[in-house]
């Protein structure tokens, strides 16, 4: 047969979904590792019956009910992830079992709302992007260096980074203004690298209007006298 | 909460984990534990990924690792018997642990205690419990898979009595040691071997100690008389290395409270002291709650259960070269079984009284169960505390006392009646990265990652040939930090200040303090007290009160993970 590594694992799956199957053919719920093998072997079937990515999903998702498991398990059913051959070739599917069970193991419970970021010195610039194609700006990028094809007030922005949730970004689609909310860099206040505009404290004496002479120089726009 | 703010905060928990007040359950047991800090700043969270933050210049510094860690596990949720349970991020550097706090780049963000470098490898914790990796300091090593299945299951230190399928319970040929201390390098684990202290006079002894030895086992099966006890005590006394005992079961020679006697206020560990696991039967329980006796559990007793009677006739049988056919044989293995013991054992855990749980594992316990039979019979004692909608969410007791209480059993209790301490034990800044990193949904049954000396050595891997790493079937199984001399290189060998064994690559450390440790030294533990059992063995009292627990029908951490 040849089996790779890969194809061996493919028999681990088979393994225990059968041990799966016979558990079930006796009237037992189900538990984590029981219910994965049977999700994950119905996909591998189904991409092997010759069915499509969308249909392989689908026979993943109805492999299992709430009903078949044991309390807790429906909740820790997402995102698995199975690798599959289909005609065209091996695919990843990932299959994230809907559930209504609560009994879930791990759950976090927050009583009280987290307590939004409070807003300190914020200063609000729209932005228009003058190129053809998206751009979008992660939170803590230092807004003043972003691509010099976004325009707007981009002195105001000098130290600043957009006020969003760490992690989040704005997306700024070709020609439609947008308006955003910025905020004070914090720590030593040092921005090193980027598009080399500041490289070093950005408060030192100078170092704005040599930032902005500089940006002027490359063409960023918004900079123009 | 309206529908969009139970939206967002479920958003921001998927995310970020959880946050300082939030509740987290632990696997599916009934322990709920409350976050009680947090060392991020809302909004400056660090994350690593396609557009988050942790980037050159933002989030990273621009700095060597020598200036920054070598490895950061971000944002997770650390349960630690001397830190507590916070939110927070681990520095790591060459192998220990630099910093503990925020993490990201002073250069942007305020109050930084863990520089994150522009080349800093990241380990994201968020949604996942961070511990210090397991110590079981009751090993039979009777086959190398043992090692395996430590590492699997969350355990970074043995103390072994064996490295084969022989009678150990110690061994004190210097040439089988120095042999031992090299197969031992093969794991990413650290290891300590006992030497068997059968002497009656102390020439074994010295063998053993210039073998590399971190300890002393006193075994019944191989004479747990009063000359042995007193010489290998005064023995350890002259070189500060730690005795664990297994006392004499038959009564043969001395009855409890001779053993007690001998011992004489010295510092011993007294393995599995509930007597299941052997000693003075029915009472070698009330070996417990002194404060030089530092007493511990092997697992199979714990999280009692309907049928642990009925498992351990067998297992002793089968684990002490006995017979089954000899009618002898199978009283003297009866003899040791007593629910009474077993069900107070359970409750003087729960009580902070026996400090520290183990596995003997291969010579009557588990040794991948230690972690999962802690909190299971945390859980055990736990008021029900399930956030299923049916107890209001404000009604929730927490339990932080008793789940760091329990994670100091197997963490740095051990450590401190072995003279660990100063290596392992905790997560605290100054000692090895051995860390293990556990989804909240399976929290002492099955880790996400053993990190050993700052590295993944064992951990969830998935089909290899896969676009992504998480591909099932997903198995726990070796990390890169499991191969090569790397393996060699990240565990340590713990031995003595008078070894004569010098290993050529594998760093050797010296136990400390293992003569004056105390109860009263353990950490969230140290109750002390008088404990009594009826000759019948049905009755165990602590300062007169009865103690019990009741049988669980099914013990969490268990049917819901394991095939």
């Amino acid at each position: 047969m040849e089996l790779t590594p890969s194809e061996l694992d493919r028999v681990l799956i088979f393994n225990v979904a059968q041990l799966a199957k016979s558990r079930q053919e006796r009237g037992l719920k189900l538990n984590k590792p029981e219910a994965v093998a049977l999700i994950s072997h119905a996909v591998i079937e189904a991409a092997r019956d010759g069915n499509s990515h969308a249909q392989a999903l689908q026979a993943g998702l109805s492999a299992i009910s709430d009903s078949d498991l044991l309390p807790g398990v429906g909740s820790m059913l997402s995102g698995i992830a199975i690798e599959a051959v289909f005609d065209d070739g091996r695919r990843l599917v990932v299959v994230d079992f809907l559930t209504k069970d609560l009994d879930t193991p791990g759950k976090v419970t927050r009583l009280d709302q987290v307590i939004p970021i409070p807003a300190k010195d914020i200063t609000e610039v729209t932005v228009i992007n003058e190129s053809k194609i998206q751009i979008s700006v992660t939170t803590h990028m230092h807004f003043f260096e972003v691509n010099p094809r976004l325009k707007f007030n981009r002195e105001a922005t000098y130290g600043k980074h957009l006020f969003i949730p760490a992690g989040e970004h704005v997306d700024f689609p070709p020609g439609i203004p947008v308006d955003v909310e910025l905020v004070p860099i914090s720590g030593d206040r040092v921005m090193i690298g980027f598009a080399g505009l500041v490289d070093g404290p950005l408060d030192e004496p100078g170092m704005k209007e040599r930032a902005i002479e500089r940006a002027r120089e490359l063409g960023y726009l918004g900079t123009a006298k | 909460m309206s529908p969009l703010e139970i939206e967002q905060m479920q958003q921001d928990i998927a995310v970020h984990g959880a946050r300082k007040g939030d509740f987290v359950r632990l696997g599916d047991t009934a322990l709920v534990v409350r976050v009680e800090a947090d060392d991020r700043e809302l909004g400056n969270e660090v994350q690593i990924g396609f557009g988050k933050n942790l980037r050159d210049g933002i989030g990273m510094r621009s700095v060597s690792s020598s200036e920054s860690c070598d490895v950061v596990v971000t944002n997770v949720l650390i349960i630690d018997a001397l830190l507590g349970i916070r939110v927070s991020s681990i520095g790591i550097r060459a192998g220990r642990i630099h910093a503990i706090g925020r993490a990201g780049n002073p250069d942007t963000m305020d109050n930084i205690d863990v520089v994150v470098g522009s080349g800093s490898v990241i380990i994201p914790g968020e949604g996942l419990i961070a511990t210090a990796g397991g110590i079981d300091t009751h090993v039979h090593a009777m086959t190398p898979r043992v090692c395996d299945a430590a590492l699997a299951s969350g355990v970074t230190t043995i103390i072994a009595q064996e490295f084969g399928p022989f009678w150990g319970v110690g061994v004190s040929s210097k040439w089988a040691l120095e042999q031992a201390h090299n197969m031992y390098g093969a794991w990413p684990l650290n290891v300590g071997i006992l030497g068997r202290a059968a002497g009656s006079t102390t020439s074994p002894l010295q063998e053993a100690l210039a073998g590399g030895v971190c300890g002393f086992k006193i075994h019944e099966d191989t004479g747990a008389h009063p000359r042995t006890i007193d010489t290998t005590l005064n023995f350890a006394d002259e070189h500060d290395i730690a005795v664990a005992l297994h006392t004499d079961g038959l009564n043969e020679m001395l009855s409890v409270a001779d053993t007690i006697d001998v011992i004489a206020g010295r510092a011993v560990h007294a393995f599995h002291v509930e007597g299941c696991g052997g000693g003075h039967s029915p009472d070698v329980l009330t070996m417990a709650g002194r404060e030089n006796i530092l007493a511990s559990s092997t697992n199979p007793t714990l999280a009692y259960g309907i049928n642990a009677a009925d498992e351990h006739v067998a297992m002793i049988i089968s684990a002490h070269g006995m017979n089954p056919e000899l009618p002898s044989d199978v009283q003297m293995a009866r003899n040791r079984v007593r629910n009474a013991t077993m069900a107070a054992e359970n409750r003087l855990h729960d009580m902070g009284v026996i400090p520290v749980t183990s596995s003997d594992a291969l010579g009557m316990g588990r040794v991948d169960d230690t972690w999962r039979k802690t909190f299971a019979m945390a859980s055990m004692f736990s008021d029900r505390a399930i956030l299923d909608g049916s107890v209001a969410a404000s009604e929730v007791i927490v339990e932080n006392e008793r789940v760091l209480r329990h994670v100091a059993k197997i963490t740095i209790n051990p450590a401190l009646v072995h003279g660990l301490s100063h290596e392992v034990g905790a997560i605290k800044v100054g000692l090895m990265a051995d860390i293990v990193l556990w989804p909240y949904s399976s929290f002492a049954s099955k880790p996400n990652m053993i990190i050993k000396n700052g590295l993944p050595a064992w951990g969830v891997v998935g089909d290899p040939g896969a676009t992504v790493a998480n591909a099932q079937p997903l198995v726990i199984g070796p990390q890169f930090g499991a191969f090569g001399v790397t393996a060699e290189d990240l565990g340590v060998h713990f031995t003595n200040s008078d070894s004569e064994v010098s290993l050529s690559r594998r760093r050797s450390v010296s136990v400390r303090n293992t003569r004056t440790i105390r109860s009263s030294d353990m950490i969230r533990h140290g109750i002390l007290g008088e404990i009594d059992v009826d000759p019948s063995g049905h009755v165990v009292t602590f300062n007169g009160q009865h103690i019990t627990s009741d049988p669980q029908n099914a013990a969490t951490l268990t049917r819901t993970y394991l095939i």
